[in-house]
């Protein structure tokens, strides 16, 4: 489940594309100018409701482009020191525990995380949403308050993992407020919430999501930025594999 | 009188050793033979409660609820608490944790990077505490195709076709990579201590056992468990202490509110084994009726025979003027004594043998083409109450037949006659 | 040796009672060892049957890179099935995933041929209804999901380039089958349906091969004959005869005492016609071999015995099968039918008749051993005790 982390910024980073339809085009640009950087280096809380008890994890994740990604994880104790690091296709996981460096790959992408809904292949999917969506401005609705745009996404090409998402966009913060993704059949299968926007930065920025599968019971994750920062200089010696067993 | 038959009895060998010797015999294979086919015919039970279910099973409500996919988010916790008294409360059951999960294996290179990798089933039971018999109760020794079973913590057995696959042989290490209760990544390392044959193609694709304390750091369940099982002395089940128990223990958290309450289940409740558990009683009383029948009919032959041994003693007690009644009488009572003392004899000897082949069992591994740990191949008796006093009913009743028909022939026998027939 | 058999079956029928009491339990024994053997053959007989009726048919021809047993390879092992040609079935095999009542249960989603006969799965079914998706479902997994006929359930794919679908299915029937490994965590439906849901058009990872197909190479494609299929089945039924053989020996045992215990005392009791015997010329050979006949004949008599009522009672067993509960018992991979069907093989009765009519002859001998250390004197008198 924590690996929602990286699974969410890879939302964020299909978010945030352009596209090729005129009205459509200029709110995701919009999005783009609000969340997209080139780098960022962010530091997050992750809640996950369990059935028995809840519980926090804190980490912290560089990331670069679309292609390159390390997290590290700070609390609980038992999490701290484990680390992930993503280039391209693959990812490695690094259990201090351990001491041992797992590449998770081939088959086991496709796997679900630990009896989770998420395969690897998902958190790792990061293409941005025009390259793989068309958008069509759908309507506006009143969400939460807050007036937005409803903007439909239709896969154009063949391997997305979800044939279809729907987003609520702010009309004037240009942050999207929810994101359903849905199969073929339209049935939703997973919902991203995000609140709590703040300027940091000069931009508006939602500091908090909920990200929940909607077709099983119970409350989903939170996950909320403590502090984030964009553009940083990242020393590139962090994406590398020598890097997880520092 | 009785004392008088019985120092004949003691005395004349001839007229007590063989059919008392003769009865013993049968009365111990009758008792031995009905306690066999009382464990013979649980096998298949008996493996379900070795490896799923005990003789009696606690788990939390919404363990139960979910128990196909291995929920151990919805564990028991403080499970030493909850030992400590179901101890108390039933300290015949031997008392054991168990957790079941699932996740991956990854065995590295020289390197430390991956080399081969497969999804595995675990199971995590007490390899080390001594009061535990869960090795034997999992048939572990015999299922070893390669090395040994742990002996120290941070040792696993992997299935031998799985370790194969990964390319992990004994001695080396290997990373499990799971999730905890709480749904955090899980890493552990092991040695492979051993690889062993399970017997089920699903579980020799990739299954990794490692001992409980491991599995609970492990697995983040401080003092949790999956599953406690229970188990009756000697692993002989029993359904009505099974039953009792669980009312028992059941009845004290009837109230409670914990939504992750405990629940106890007797074997017959779970997997749906109430129907083969009387079925087993139905054949094995079938089977047991058959042996006491047979040894009936055979010890019915020995009184026979007794009647038949002893033709001109009875001749010559006649000739000197004892009463044909008088003789009848004595030759029923000394049936009586030479059954019940080769009844006792023998009812000792067969519960004796009957309660060794319970406890030790019977390993039938080696003439099995190859061993692994679904295999029955430990072949246990079961001594039931009625062992007890079943051996009494060939032992004398079918002995008294027999000579008491017999013993009609001296009724037909002439005084006139009894001379010539003698050839004194 | 005419006059032995003669002579052993006058002093048999002779003595009445005590000959047919051991005769009677000789039979028994006979006939039970005949019984056990035969139901466990009968099982043996009737779980390859049946996997042979609903999973393995005549063989499977089973993409390379498919290992029934590893999820993992669900992904890539399949192939197109327009290279095999013949009386075979394709099966696809799909990962997935149920969601009844909120909860999650993975599932294979099996693609079959609707109008296959090669196994017994009930595929008819999948044809005549309306559903979008009709679906069968085994009894174990109707129980597992509480799904049942009539249902309808969310199930959620992901497609031959990994796109997630989610719809609903139709669970159009159960059925009902001994073999466990076609029902725990499956759903079939029609194999057009599954190839249109993933896109994997004219993709199967598996066939079952029917009457008349020969398999030649082909690329891709790895032929399991039915008896490699075969062949845990059988190992795990041999045990099984391991400890029903204890059983038999001992009951054996306590028929072979019987016998023991009445020769013993016929050869005490006989002394004077030993004796007799022996005074006549006859040879103290010739002597023991007329009383192991005699313990020989109690075999004979006992097989006879055994015929006449075990010949109509096995005959009637093997005709109407023995009922056997079967729930769960499933979950260890042997195929139990709810009734049990013996079978006596010839071989079976042969071996069994051997076994009957050699060890009654040699427990015979044991004890008329004792007559070749007779003094024919002595014994002609009757005095020895």
């Amino acid at each position: 489940m924590k690996y929602l982390t990286i699974l969410l910024v890879a939302f964020f980073a299909l978010s945030f594309a352009t596209s090729q339809d005129p009205d459509a085009n200029a709110i995701i640009k919009k999005i783009d100018a609000n969340m997209i950087s080139n780098s960022n280096i962010t530091t997050s809380k992750m809640t996950i409701y369990g059935r028995r008890n809840d519980r926090t994890i804190t980490a912290k994740s560089y990331g670069e482009g679309s292609k390159k990604s390390f997290t590290e994880y700070l609390s609980p104790e038992r999490e701290k020191g484990t680390k992930m690091l993503k280039l391209d296709d693959k990812l490695w996981i690094y259990s201090p525990s351990s001491d041992r460096t797992i590449q998770i790959s081939g088959h086991m992408l496709k796997q679900s995380v630990m009896g989770s809904d998420l395969s690897y292949e998902d958190m790792m999917d990061e293409r941005k949403l025009t390259e793989i969506y068309t958008a069509v401005v759908s309507g506006s609705e009143v969400l939460d308050g807050r007036k937005t745009w409803v903007i439909d996404l239709i896969a154009k090409v063949t391997d997305a993992t979800y044939e279809k998402q729907k987003i609520w966009v702010d009309k004037e913060k240009f942050v999207p407020l929810r994101q359903d993704m849905m199969a073929k059949s339209g049935k939703i299968l997973k919902r991203v919430s995000l609140s709590n926007i703040e300027k940091i930065s000069g931009r508006w920025y939602p500091k908090r999501m909920n990200y929940k599968d909607m077709l099983k019971q119970g409350k989903g994750t939170d996950f909320e930025i403590v502090t984030i920062e964009f553009n940083p200089k990242i020393p590139a010696h962090i994406f590398t594999k020598a890097s997880l067993k520092k | 009188m009785i004392k008088f038959l019985l120092k004949g009895i003691i005395r004349d060998k001839s007229r007590s050793i063989l059919p008392i010797i003769i009865t013993a015999i049968g009365v111990t294979l009758t008792v031995f033979l009905s306690g066999y086919m009382r464990g013979a015919m649980g096998d298949m039970i008996d493996l379900n409660a070795r490896f799923e279910t005990g003789h009696i099973k606690v788990m939390t409500q919404p363990y139960l609820k979910n128990k196909d996919q291995l929920p151990n988010d919805l564990a028991l916790l403080e499970v030493s608490e909850l030992i400590a008294d179901l101890e108390k409360d039933f300290p015949e059951i031997s008392w054991e944790k168990r957790i079941r999960f699932g996740g991956l294996v990854d065995a590295p290179d020289e390197n430390g990077l991956t080399q081969g990798q497969g999804p595995a089933a675990g199971l995590a039971i007490d390899l080390f505490s001594k009061h535990s018999n869960e090795i034997g109760r999992m048939n572990l020794a015999p299922a070893i195709v390669n090395g040994t079973i742990p002996i120290r913590p941070g040792e696993a057995l992997i299935s031998e076709d799985f370790s194969q696959k990964i390319n992990a042989s004994v001695g080396d290490d290997v990373t499990f990579v799971g999730s905890t209760m709480n749904g955090s990544m899980a890493f552990q390392n092991f040695k492979v201590a051993g690889t062993v044959r399970f017997g089920s193609a699903a579980m020799d694709k990739g299954a990794i056992i490692i001992d409980i304390t491991d599995a609970q750091n492990m697995l983040d369940m401080e003092d949790g468990a999956g599953e406690i099982l229970g188990y009756f002395p000697n692993d002989v089940y029993d359904n009505n202490d099974a039953t009792q128990i669980a009312e028992t223990f059941n009845a004290k958290y009837i109230d409670s509110d914990d939504e992750f309450a405990p629940i106890m289940q007797s074997l017959k409740q779970q997997n749906g084994l109430a129907s083969l558990l009387d079925y087993a009683d139905v054949m094995s009383g079938m089977f047991v009726a058959i042996f006491v029948f047979a040894m009936s009919i055979v010890l019915w032959n020995t009184g026979l025979l007794g009647g038949l041994r002893r033709y001109q003693e009875y001749g010559i007690r006649l000739a000197l003027g004892e009463s044909k009644g008088h003789i009848y009488r004595m030759m029923i009572s000394e049936a009586v004594l030479i059954g019940i003392l080769g009844s006792i004899l023998g009812s000792i000897l067969g519960l004796a043998a009957a309660y060794a082949l319970q406890v030790y069992g019977f390993d039938i591994s080696e003439f099995a083409p190859q061993s692994n740990m679904l295999m029955p191949n430990v072949i246990r008796a079961k001594v039931t109450p009625d062992l007890f006093y079943i051996g009494f009913i060939p032992g004398v009743f079918a002995m008294v037949l027999g000579t008491a028909l017999s013993g009609i022939g001296i009724y037909k026998r002439e005084t006139a006659t009894l001379f010539k027939e003698l050839e004194v | 040796m005419n006059q032995a058999l003669r002579l052993a079956y006058r002093n048999l029928v002779g003595a009445g009672l005590r000959t047919w009491l051991n005769v009677g339990v000789l039979s028994f024994t006979f006939v039970l060892i005949l019984f056990y053997n035969g139901l466990i053959d009968g099982w043996n007989k009737q779980a390859k049957r049946d996997s042979i009726a609903w999973e393995i048919g005549q063989g499977q021809i089973i993409h390379k890179d498919y290992d029934p047993l590893d999820p993992f390879t669900i992904l890539d092992g399949h192939g197109n099935i327009n290279t095999i040609k013949g009386n075979v079935s394709p099966v696809l095999v799909q990962q997935s995933t149920i969601y009844p009542e909120g909860r999650s249960i993975s599932t294979l989603l099996k693609g079959v041929s609707t109008n296959q006969s090669i196994t017994q799965l009930p595929t008819g079914l999948l044809l005549n209804t309306d559903a979008n998706i009709p679906a069968l479902i085994g009894k174990n997994m109707s129980n597992k999901s509480g799904l049942k006929e009539g249902d309808e359930v969310l199930i959620r794919w992901r497609d031959s380039e990994g796109t997630f679908d989610a719809t609903n299915i139709t669970i159009v029937g159960i059925f009902e089958s001994t073999v466990p490994t076609i029902d725990a965590g499956q759903i079939y439906i029609p194999i057009e349906k599954l190839w249109e849901l993933t896109g994997l058009e004219n993709h199967a990872s598996y066939f079952i091969v029917g009457e008349g197909y020969e398999h030649k190479e082909i690329q891709d494609w790895e032929f399991n004959s039915q008896s490699s299929l075969l062949e845990t089945l059988d190992a795990m039924i041999e045990t099984k005869k391991a400890s029903g053989t204890i059983m038999y020996l001992l009951l054996m045992a306590i028929a072979l005492l019987a016998i023991f215990d009445t020769q013993v005392l016929s050869i005490f009791r006989r002394q004077k016609e030993i004796g007799t015997y022996i005074a006549l010329g006859m040879t103290r050979g010739e002597v023991i071999r007329l009383f192991t006949v005699e313990g020989f004949m109690y075999s004979v008599l006992a097989v006879i015995l055994g015929s006449i009522y075990g010949i109509p009672l096995l005959w009637f067993l093997a005709k109407n099968g023995i009922p056997y509960p079967v729930e769960q018992v499933q979950d260890f991979g042997v195929p139990i039918s709810d009734t049990m069907y013996p079978v006596f093989s010839l071989g079976l009765i042969a071996g069994t008749l051997l076994l009957v009519v050699v060890s009654a002859t040699i427990v015979s001998y044991l004890p008329a051993r004792k007559i070749s250390k007779m003094n024919p004197v002595d014994a002609i008198k009757g005095k020895l005790q």
